[in-house]
């Protein structure tokens, strides 16, 4: 693939991220509400689908209040970091066979795994130029449940890359292709595996049940206390973002990316596999982390460390101890 | 395995959800709100039948306004030029919305029936003197169709039905 090509991909993925991010906000209110037995947005646009636009209108009116104690130029460019370093997590997913920007990058999760790791950077950079204690507490929050969570988030990320014996994002999932889906085969650890790298991936941005860094009643919206306006709507959308690449992710890894259920079948053509089953699986796994917004409480922030390292980093490392048994016996590798 | 039940069952619990018909009902803001008969705002000094104005300046509005916005200038004893009887006028007539209370004592005192609400909506006004009603304004209010139920001879009809409704003329 060119680079211009490349470039221009890029530049289309970005912005139809960035489009789904704002958007999923409507998702979230409407679905949540459904949740709930409410009606959700219903008065701009039909259902309620122009919300966003009206919110981005109204928030751009808004005037960004930079703290006089604040550390002004890290304060203002926190929320684009944090927005640009998620971005760069879509470089390397594989949307389909020929759709993607670089899913043929041969460290494709490593960079995964590196560049989410250093997006707790911006977080704890906003905080901390807030000169707020709330904003400081919910970043050093954020900041310690990121570094633990990222070692169950590694090993757990691992199966997959055991079981495909390659880093690279396409070769994960022609690994699974014929209906081999690491979720379900082999049967047992993917699974695990997979609701262990949710999980995480969870904690990994911010949401509920592992939100504690934002947690509106106590911390005010941590890290976000300060920002104000397009700014905070920025550092906001990036949480969205990396959501939504934490689906796609998972989606690649676990579900077996651009292929369809037609493979089980040995169908071909669009039932089997296409651009359309890995935007589907992506939503479908984005729209999962709205029902469990919705539905469970967040955690404090000891049970919190404490799940994940008595239970989600053992149970990982046992995890990949079994996926390697099954690797070596079974599939003979 | 028991204490991950609970979040099971709280998954299912709010999916249950989707299904069921909603409690909460939209805000009926698209249709026209309904005006009730005695809904009433702003204030209008209207004509007698015979075309003349009806205040005769008596200064009883401005005597019982609990929260004094009335301000009536008495234009003393004069021959109507329609009747060709003496009768008195008003020169000048101001009622300042911004701190009236809409008791309507005004109107329950009125021996002419001068004085009037309208079944119009809370006039708005990006100044205070916006709701300044002066002589002219009132005047300039005087809509048949949309005065209100009440007047003062109705409520004296209300308070003692004996005395009956009051012809205008004979007051004159």
């Amino acid at each position: 693939m060119s680079f211009a090509l490349s470039l221009l991909t890029g530049v289309v993925l970005g912005s139809l991220a960035m489009f789904v991010a704002a958007w999923s906000i409507w998702w979230e209110r409407k679905f949540a509400a459904r949740l709930q037995s409410r009606p959700g947005p219903t008065e701009v646009g039909p259902i309620g689908l122009l919300q966003p636009l009206a919110d981005g209108l109204k928030l751009m009116q808004k005037e960004i209040i930079i703290p006089r104690a604040a550390d002004k130029l890290l304060f203002v460019i926190s929320p684009a970091v944090a927005a640009a370093g998620t971005l760069a997590l879509f470089a390397v997913i594989p949307w389909s066979e020929t759709v993607g920007v670089a899913g043929d990058l041969n460290i494709g999760l490593l960079w995964i795994f590196a560049v989410g790791a250093l997006l707790v950077l911006p977080q704890w950079v906003a905080g901390w130029a807030s000169n707020n204690k709330y904003a400081l507490l919910g970043a050093m929050r954020s900041a310690a449940q990121s570094v633990s969570y990222e070692v169950p988030l590694l090993l757990s990320g691992m199966v997959p890359i055991l079981l495909a014996g390659s880093f690279q994002m396409d070769e994960i999932v022609a690994a699974q292709q014929g209906g081999r889906w690491f979720a379900f085969w082999p049967p047992g650890p993917g699974a695990l595996a997979f609701g262990l790298f949710y999980l995480c991936s969870l904690a990994e941005a911010n949401r509920i049940p592992f939100d504690i860094p934002e947690a509106e009643s106590e911390l005010i919206g941590g890290v976000t206390t300060e920002h104000t306006g397009m700014i905070g709507v920025v550092l906001q959308l990036a949480e969205y973002l990396h959501t939504l690449v934490t689906a796609a992710v998972c989606a690649t890894l676990f579900f077996g990316g651009w292929e369809g259920p037609g493979a089980w079948f040995g169908m071909e053509g669009f039932l089997a596999e296409g651009l359309h089953w890995m935007v589907l699986k992506t939503l479908v796994l984005f729209a999962l982390v709205f029902w469990i917004r919705w539905s469970w409480m967040r955690y404090r922030s000891d049970q919190l460390l404490k799940i994940c390292w008595h239970y989600l980093i053992p149970a990982s490392l046992a995890l990949l101890a079994v996926t390697a048994i099954w690797v070596r016996l079974v599939e003979g590798a | 395995m028991s204490r991950t039940l609970p979040l099971w069952d709280a998954l299912v619990a709010t999916l249950r959800n989707v299904g069921r018909p909603m409690v909460t009902e939209p805000l009926p803001w698209h249709a026209a709100r309904e005006r009730k008969d005695r809904y009433r705002a702003t204030f209008a000094l209207v004509h007698n039948e015979l075309g003349e104005e009806a205040c005769i300046g008596c200064k009883m509005c401005e005597k019982i306004c609990p929260s004094q916005v009335i301000d009536v200038v008495a234009g003393g004893r004069k021959e109507s030029p329609v009747t060709g009887k003496k009768r008195g006028y008003c020169d000048d007539f101001t009622l300042d919305l911004n701190a009236c209370l809409v008791c309507e004592l005004c109107v329950q005192v009125c021996p002419e029936d001068a004085i009037l609400m309208l079944r119009e909506r809370t006039p708005v006004g990006f100044s205070r003197e916006d709701l300044v009603l002066s002589m002219d304004r009132l005047y300039a209010n005087e809509k048949p169709e949309a005065l209100a139920w009440h007047s003062g001879s109705v409520f004296a009809e209300i308070q003692d039905p004996e005395r009956g409704l009051t012809p205008p003329e004979e007051d004159a």
